[in-house]
């Protein structure tokens, strides 16, 4: 780390400020609130078709138990709410609807068709077991590969070939065939469809507040602002400013929470007309079956390379599974695109083209779950180095590297023209393979493969990680009502004390510590008088909120601007105070000192008092009273941190199973505020990318049907799967942004699904084994080695 | 639908909850809506997830999967049981430094979790921990710090300063 960068607090492991509550079982989450005696819960009926009329719904026996406030269906809540519609300007996106309940056809398991409001939770659970509907069951598309093809029924009339994305993009000039590429790879890669899987399910609380026709809307959410002009917008006759959402703790996030949902509509519009408090906690089936997808992307991929390994044309073909609406607010452009844009990597590659397919099914939306497009764009291209490596006979790591753009090389702008400013390609890649000892395991590896019975292999995975997006980057992926921008407030108290309201909201990423290092060094405060505030759209100034690895990039951009401002009015003021030039004074932690006059100081809690007119100082002419400034962050099209993972794994032929045995990873998240919680992001992702590579997967038959909607089928990682991950940092900070960070919340998992499945392929390599689809369960893998064995 | 309701009487954390219940009520529920104890957390209610593990006489159960009625006259142990008002225990002291949680829903169960195997196994290798950890998920941390944080507390609490580095 170089000096410049850590002067102050940022770069610190400073401990957690959330901890010792969380630690005490303090923490109060959305069901630990207190609610009134006379709340009302909520049970959903959820549809049992994947796709079906609705006939008729006879809620008689539900409304006659005790307990039983009212069954509410989709044309009851149609007078209250609007249907939600994602709004994207993309030419080849199909806007459609979706009522918050179902009307008339369902459309995905699980869609919520009526909703029960009762006197308690059981009793809500029994009366949504005694709603009747009749349907009417309709042909089901459920499978990615078919649901596109002429004669697959159709999830929304007006979406042909439910094909409700489309794009296509050339380089300017794109050669299929250029003369330098004397070899060429075809390949497919497929993922499986995996979700975010918070421990901690969704819910809602929304409580009438004094004036009775406001609410303040408690959620599990990461976007607060978000979904307060969501509900604005789609309850019928409701003011955003009556409306009060705040988020509670939250028990993790990764993008989960990041979506609007149709139950949160549905509470806040029941409270605003009931005037009860209205709470909604949803079970691990529910949890399952309804908050969003991911992955399920087939990529066609088509490389032409010349006989030293250098990539001259890439192509791609992409298909990515939207489920069965367009979620709010990403919609189901988020992954083709972002898998489009994003698969070029930290290669120079010049030559490109691709086309890019959302395809509508009758299964739960798709949404932007940690990583969004990456894992699967990362497991092609870094799948297709290998592929090149060992047609040619060349390690798969030189292969990288001589495709790799080189230090001199930056900055550098990308095929798709996003420009990456600063970066440790090269020098990431080298780091991790010293660290995993990559020459010493390609010399032992024909030994050691059956030495104990099993295939060993390595697999790397060298990447770019796209954070911090701003407006620009939101814009050209369609998303229009995206804003791209967060913001800070901070304030100095009339007692000096520092207050600091941010519009991000915190799901486990520390927030309340990090952003006090920040705030501390931006206005020059003892980190000990910081307070964060933030999750509360009546506290926070608006913003884009918690998502794609953006707080640290656009949160901290926005403290550093709004500490700026309020730092230079301490300085006018210290100035006056100790008759000095504002430009000599220096501020730090909690002191205001003349330059080279040590002992020449005043406090922050004596500038407070001047500022605040409360001593007989007086202002300096022309200043203003108070002590507190706002301002707004919006990064670039993007901020592009980078990382190489690289591991070990043994697979034993007898079971199929995979073990990581040893997992590196070089992560370049340019300036780190606090290193303990960046290790902490890294490690918390590769374990969500290990699971993706080798266990989790939401699996639908053909009838739509999801055949694990619960943990004990829907594999997560546990203690006894994860390797000890070493990890080392690289610090290039962002030149293009505020304060040189890059974002962190996905690298971890995006680096680690293709490094495991390419050592798994590195390992089966010698059977002719081809690994191109994940997860690699065991009976997977056993069936390939099988294949290849014909055992 | 008849609801049944019957008397249970739990002792939580060394205090006597008694209420009238419907015999269906989960433990869990009557741990967080009956003793008011928010600690204790629901991730799956089918019993795999770990976040709601209390101790029930000593011994780590999935407070999701048992009755209330069924455990009557128990003694319960939870989360909020381990802390003074002015220290944290051990094993949470341990999990602070150690950054072993993030958002902190499934904490509560691997300090439970945690209670129990130390107190059968004073000094447990990395792999005894990982194996006692396995019936708790955690999404957020990829356990790594979670083993740390379990071994630091060990030494912790044989008085084996050492170790804490
Ligand atoms: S809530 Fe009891 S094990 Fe998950
Ligand atoms: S810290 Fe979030 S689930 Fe463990």
């Amino acid at each position: 780390m170089t000096e410049a960068l850590h002067t102050g607090y940022i770069g610190r492991d400073i401990l957690r400020r959330e901890d010792s509550y969380l630690l005490r079982g303090q923490g109060k989450f959305v069901d630990d609130l207190p609610e009134p005696r006379d709340t009302i819960y909520l049970g959903f009926v959820m549809s049992p078709y994947a796709h079906a009329r609705i006939r008729s719904i006879d809620a008689s026996r539900a409304r006659a138990l005790d307990g039983v406030i009212d069954v509410l269906t989709g044309e009851d809540l149609a007078e209250l709410t609007d249907p939600i519609v994602t709004e994207i300007d993309f030419p080849g996106y199909i806007r459609h609807g979706r009522p918050v309940l179902a009307l008339g056809k369902v459309r995905f398991v699980g869609e919520q068709v009526a909703v029960v409001l009762a006197e308690d939770r059981y009793i809500a659970q029994d009366a949504v077991d005694l709603v009747e509907v009749e349907y009417e069951p309709l042909p089901v598309a459920a499978d990615l590969e078919t649901a596109h093809l002429d004669g697959a029924p159709q999830v929304h009339d007006h979406i042909p070939n439910n094909t409700i994305f489309s794009a296509r993009f050339e380089t300017k000039g794109f050669d299929p065939a250029p003369a330098a590429a004397t070899h060429s790879i075809r390949e497919r890669f497929r993922s499986g469809r995996v979700a975010g899987v918070p421990l901690e399910p969704r819910g809602c609380l929304a409580m009438p507040d004094h004036t009775a026709d406001a609410i303040v809307f408690y959620s599990s959410t990461q976007v607060p602002h978000i979904l307060r002009t969501a509900l604005g917008k789609h309850i019928k006759g409701a003011s955003e400013s009556k409306i009060r959402v705040i988020v509670p703790e939250v028990g993790g996030g990764f993008g989960t929470k990041a979506q609007i949902y149709t139950e949160e509509v549905v509470a806040a519009a029941l409270a605003l007309k009931l005037r009860r408090a209205v709470k909604w906690i949803q079970d691990r089936r529910e949890e399952l079956l309804t908050s969003i997808h991911a992955r399920d992307h087939l990529y066609e991929v088509e490389a032409g390379f010349d006989g030293q390994g250098v990539i001259h044309m890439l192509r791609v073909r992409l298909h990515t599974n939207a489920g069965a609406y367009s979620s709010l607010p990403f919609g189901c452009t988020l992954e083709p695109t972002g898998g489009a844009r994003m698969i070029v990597g930290p290669y120079r590659i010049r030559n490109y083209a691709y086309q890019a397919y959302a395809i509508a099914t009758h299964t739960c939306p798709s949404g932007a779950y940690r990583g969004v497009a990456q894992p699967t764009c990362f497991l092609t291209i870094e799948g297709v180095m290998d592929r090149i490596g060992r047609q040619l006979g060349i390690d798969p790591a030189e292969v990288r590297l001589r495709n790799m753009i080189q230090p001199e090389e930056m900055p550098w702008v990308n095929a798709v023209g996003v420009r990456y400013d600063t970066g440790s390609y090269v020098a990431s890649l080298k780091r991790a393979m010293e660290m995993i000892g990559y020459a010493g395991f390609r010399a032992r590896q024909p030994a050691d493969r059956l030495a104990d019975g099993k295939y060993r292999g390595i697999g790397i995975c060298s990447f770019t990680e796209i954070s911090g997006t701003g407006a620009p980057g939101w814009r050209a992926r369609g998303l229009i009502r995206m804003p791209g921008f967060d913001s800070a407030l901070i304030k100095i108290e009339p007692t000096g004390k520092v207050t600091a309201y941010i519009s991000h909201a915190n799901a486990g990423q520390a927030h309340y510590t990090t952003f006090a290092q920040v705030v501390a060094d931006a206005v020059g405060a003892d980190i000990a008088d910081v307070t964060i505030v933030e999750g509360d759209t009546g506290a926070t100034p608006y913003g884009t909120n918690t998502f794609a690895s953006r707080s640290a990039v656009t949160g901290g951009g926005a403290i550093l601007r709004a500490g700026r401002k309020v730092r230079e009015k301490m300085r006018r003021i210290a100035g006056q105070m100790l008759e000095a030039a504002a430009d000599d004074i220096e501020i730090r932690e909690g002191w205001a000192e003349v330059r080279g006059v040590p002992g020449m100081r005043v406090s922050l809690t004596q500038i407070a008092e001047t500022a605040y007119s409360m001593n007989n100082l007086g202002l300096p002419p022309g200043e203003d009273y108070g002590l507190e400034a706002s301002d707004f962050y919006d990064p670039p099209l993007a901020t592009m941190a980078n990382a190489v993972h690289i591991c070990t794994v043994a697979v034993d032929p007898e079971d199929g199973r995979v073990k990581v045995e040893n997992h590196v990873v070089v992560h370049d998240c340019g300036r780190v505020i606090n290193p303990v919680i960046v290790d902490g992001q890294v490690q918390g992702g590769a374990a969500q990318g290990l699971g993706e590579a080798l266990m989790e997967e939401l699996v639908y038959d053909r009838e739509g049907q999801l055949q694990n909607a619960n943990l004990l089928d829907y594999l997560l990682p546990t203690a006894l799967d994860m390797p000890d991950i070493r990890i080392e940092h690289i610090e290039s900070p962002t030149i293009d942004g505020e304060g040189g960070f890059k974002g962190v919340g996905e690298g971890g998992l995006i680096g680690a699904v293709p490094a495991i499945a390419n050592a798994v392929a590195d390992a089966l390599a010698p059977l002719g084994c081809n690994v191109n689809r994940i997860p690699l369960r065991p009976s997977y893998v056993l069936g390939l080695i099988r294949a290849a064995t014909g055992r | 639908m008849a609801r049944e309701r019957v008397e249970v009487s739990l002792t939580i954390n060394g205090r006597t909850y008694r209420d009238r219940v419907e015999s269906r009520l989960l433990l869990c529920d009557f741990i967080r809506h009956v003793a008011g104890l928010k600690g204790t957390h629901v991730g799956c209610e089918h019993g795999v997830c770990g976040a709601c593990t209390v101790l029930i006489d000593g011994r780590t159960a999935r407070s999701c999967l048992h009755f209330a009625a069924a455990v009557e006259g128990s003694a319960i142990t939870t989360v909020e049981s381990l802390a003074t008002e002015a220290a944290l225990h051990p094993i949470q002291q341990a999990f602070h430094e150690s950054h072993a949680l993030q958002c902190g829903y499934c904490t509560p169960g691997f300090l439970l979790t945690t209670v129990e195997l130390l107190g059968r196994n004073a000094a447990p290798t990395t792999e005894e921990i990982r194996q006692a950890l396995t019936n708790n998920m955690c999404r957020c941390t990829g356990y790594a710090n979670i083993v740390k944080a379990v071994g630091v507390a060990a030494a912790a609490m044989r008085g084996d300063g050492a170790a804490k580095a």
